[in-house]
């Protein structure tokens, strides 16, 4: 049993990786590098999916630092999907990042 | 008495010095002198085994013919060779495992044209048997031995002396190949059956989980015995499921051997894979039905597979057909009754039901296969109930199994195959404090943990979350940057004194103070989650103590 993983899906240019389980120490860099070898070099955009996530910390947001750096070199730009009574919410609050970065409620709020 | 060969009966032109005889009436021998021979029924093969039936048959065949050897070569289809099996007189060929290749030579001839030949002077050139040319054989005489039309081997005797030998001693010869080729034949089923259960016990093995559980207090623990004669197909399996939960499955194919086995393998991964895709007990329990339904071959298989939440104690159960599970280990040693429902593979759109049961800290879920528990003549539910009060005071998963196995105790010849799988759900203290290594990995096992004492002190949610993250952080921190990269170890506490939570995480190391974006966030998270944080580098290591109030 893997603790987190990841499901990636494209489509019309946009990327939405969908992460379960847990994401820590053990497993951030996995998550990331999976993501950015997921992601097509014409892609324009990057949904990172957290609703389903269980548990994150801060090895998780410094994936999330590093992920947005990567993409930005490409032009491609990183969204986060994270509702607010979410775990993923808590610990972005938490490390005070969560004005910082692109967030969404909701994949609908980004189709809507 | 004449040095020309003569030819009898055979398509073939022998070879100069070769006569190829006819089938001899075996009337021509007398009587008395080949009784001994047919002594040797089959039902002295059976006493015997088939080394000591041939040793014996042999040492007769010598005796009545005053011969000097006697030797069974058998026929190895895949090689197109004759391997020498059994000797008398000249025990040489079959130490050295002496293979003549067929259609060479006297007995690959023999084997070849399926007749008796007999060689009055042996002419070297004819031999293909290095000892027997060593040892300066003179004279003769072999036979094939044949089973329902298919060649297995040849009997053949020899005389260091020339010597002619007659339809008597051919009679004779045919009469010990009669009763040989049955008993070697039979004697080559068992083998083979024997390899294929080798095959399935293989089989069997490999695909039972070898690791064992011991996570957050939760420990597992199995045992598998196979049958005396036959492989089975019972499995049983745990394994760790998202959200921290494990899983715990029984099941028993019925029927038994390679199939058996083979199925069991199958439908164990089946269950195994729809369990991961975190479906319920029961609807796993159905997917597997509409697998094994799909499957070309006809079968049925009982099976009950459990879902355990440590943070709670609880199971969600779902049994197809299956016998009682038991929880034991407290004083409420108890039979969980499961509703009756359908085997898997019996009915078309079968579904089945969960139910729920609770775990103290301390009790140990177990489940078995019906080899436990049937004995002929107990009715079953005496023998479970049996089974229940030898297992009622364990106190591990390993001491549950090792209870229900000598609850058979003493097993004669177990007729069918038994598998035990037991969960043990460990006490929690109402202070924690923990040893872990200083590995990445066990930060998750740490918090599966955290978590269970946390409902155990009835945290709310919220502040529960911020907690995990705050002594998960830590606990981080300790890994990451107090180390060398030898082996370590850190110490995780946590005590409570009325409303207030206390946690210190302990390492060995020296203290670096964090650096780079990312340790500075932690040490954030860390602040922001709890009311209080020191950090406290000493000579012996760094303590980092965190309290927080917790809402009622």
């Amino acid at each position: 049993m893997s603790l987190g993983d990841v499901a990636i899906t494209v489509e019309n240019s946009v990327v939405i990786a969908r992460l379960t389980g847990e994401i820590d120490l053990s497993n951030a860099q996995g998550i990331e590098d999976a993501v950015a070898a997921g992601t097509p070099n014409q892609a324009l955009s990057v949904f990172l999916d957290m609703s389903a996530l269980e548990y994150l910390d801060s090895a998780g947001i410094q994936l999330i630092y590093q992920l947005k750096e990567k993409l930005g070199i490409r032009g491609q730009s990183l969204k986060l999907v994270v509702p607010s009574d979410s775990p993923a919410a808590d610990a972005l609050k938490l490390a005070g990042v969560m004005d910082h970065l692109d967030t969404i409620e909701s994949l609908q709020a980004a189709r809507g | 008495m004449t040095d020309k060969p003569v030819i009898l009966g055979s398509p073939f032109p022998p070879r100069t010095g070769q006569v190829v005889l006819p089938p001899a009436a075996s009337e021509l021998a007398p009587a008395d002198q080949v009784r001994s021979l047919y002594r040797l029924s089959d039902p002295a093969l059976s006493e015997m085994g088939l080394e000591e039936f041939l040793n014996e048959l042999l040492a007769r065949v010598q005796e009545v013919l005053s011969v000097d050897t006697v030797a069974i070569l058998l026929y190895d289809e895949e090689a197109q060779q004759l391997v020498a099996r059994a000797a008398k007189g000249i025990e040489e060929e079959v130490e050295q495992g002496v293979r003549i290749p067929v259609g060479r030579g006297f007995a690959g001839r023999i084997a070849a044209e399926r007749v008796s030949i007999f060689i009055a002077d042996v002419d070297h050139a004819d031999i293909m048997n290095p000892i027997l040319r060593d040892k300066g054989i003179r004279s003769l005489l072999g036979v094939p031995l044949i089973v329902e039309g298919d060649l297995i081997g040849v009997l053949h005797i020899g005389s260091l002396t020339p010597r002619t030998f007659g339809p008597r001693d051919l009679a004779v010869l045919q009469v010990a190949a009669a009763r040989a080729a049955p008993g070697i034949e039979r004697a080559r089923l068992y083998a083979a059956l024997e390899h294929e259960h080798r095959v399935a016990m293989v089989l069997q093995r490999s695909l039972l989980p070898q690791q064992t559980i011991n996570v957050a207090g939760i420990t597992a623990a199995a045992r598998y015995m196979p049958a005396s004669y036959d492989v089975g197909g019972d499995w049983y399996d745990f394994f760790q499921l998202p959200r921290g939960r494990f899983g715990i499955v029984i099941g028993d194919v019925v029927g038994h051997g390679l199939k058996a086995a083979a199925l069991m393998g199958q439908l164990r991964t089946a269950l195994h894979s729809y369990a991961l895709e975190d479906h319920s007990p029961a609807q796993t329990l159905q997917l597997v039905d509409r697998y094994m339904r799909s499957l070309s071959e006809t079968a049925m298989a009982t099976a009950a597979y459990a879902v355990l939440d440590p943070e709670t104690g609880r199971i969600r159960l779902a049994s197809a057909g299956h016998l009682p599970p038991l929880i034991v280990g407290s004083g409420s040693a108890r039979i969980l009754g499961v509703p009756s429902s359908p085997p898997l593979g019996a009915f078309s759109y079968a579904s089945w039901t969960e139910q729920e049961a609770s775990l103290e800290g301390g009790e140990t879920l177990l489940l078995y296969t019906d080899g436990l528990v049937e004995r002929r003549g107990t009715p079953l539910m005496a023998s479970i109930g049996r089974l229940l009060s030898v297992t009622a005071g364990a106190d591990s998963a390993e001491e549950a199994c090792e209870l229900a196995v000598e609850h058979v105790l003493p097993f004669p010849r177990l007729r069918d195959d038994i598998a035990i799988v037991a969960m043990h759900y460990g006490t929690l203290p109402d202070e924690l404090s923990i040893r872990l290594p200083a590995d990445p990995p066990v930060l998750a096992d740490m918090r599966r943990i955290l978590r269970r004492w946390l409902h155990h002190h009835s945290v709310q949610e919220n502040d529960s979350r911020e907690i995990l993250i705050a002594v998960s952080e830590a606990c981080a921190n300790a890994i990451e940057h107090a180390y060398s990269p030898a082996p370590a170890a850190f110490e995780v506490a946590a005590t409570r004194h009325n409303g207030e939570l206390s946690f210190v995480v302990r390492d060995q190391g020296s203290w670096r103070s964090p650096r780079g974006e990312n340790r500075g966030r932690g040490l954030k998270v860390v602040e922001a989650a709890m009311d209080e944080v020191e950090v406290k580098p000493s000579e012996q290591g760094t303590e980092i103590v965190m309290r927080k109030r917790i809402r009622k």
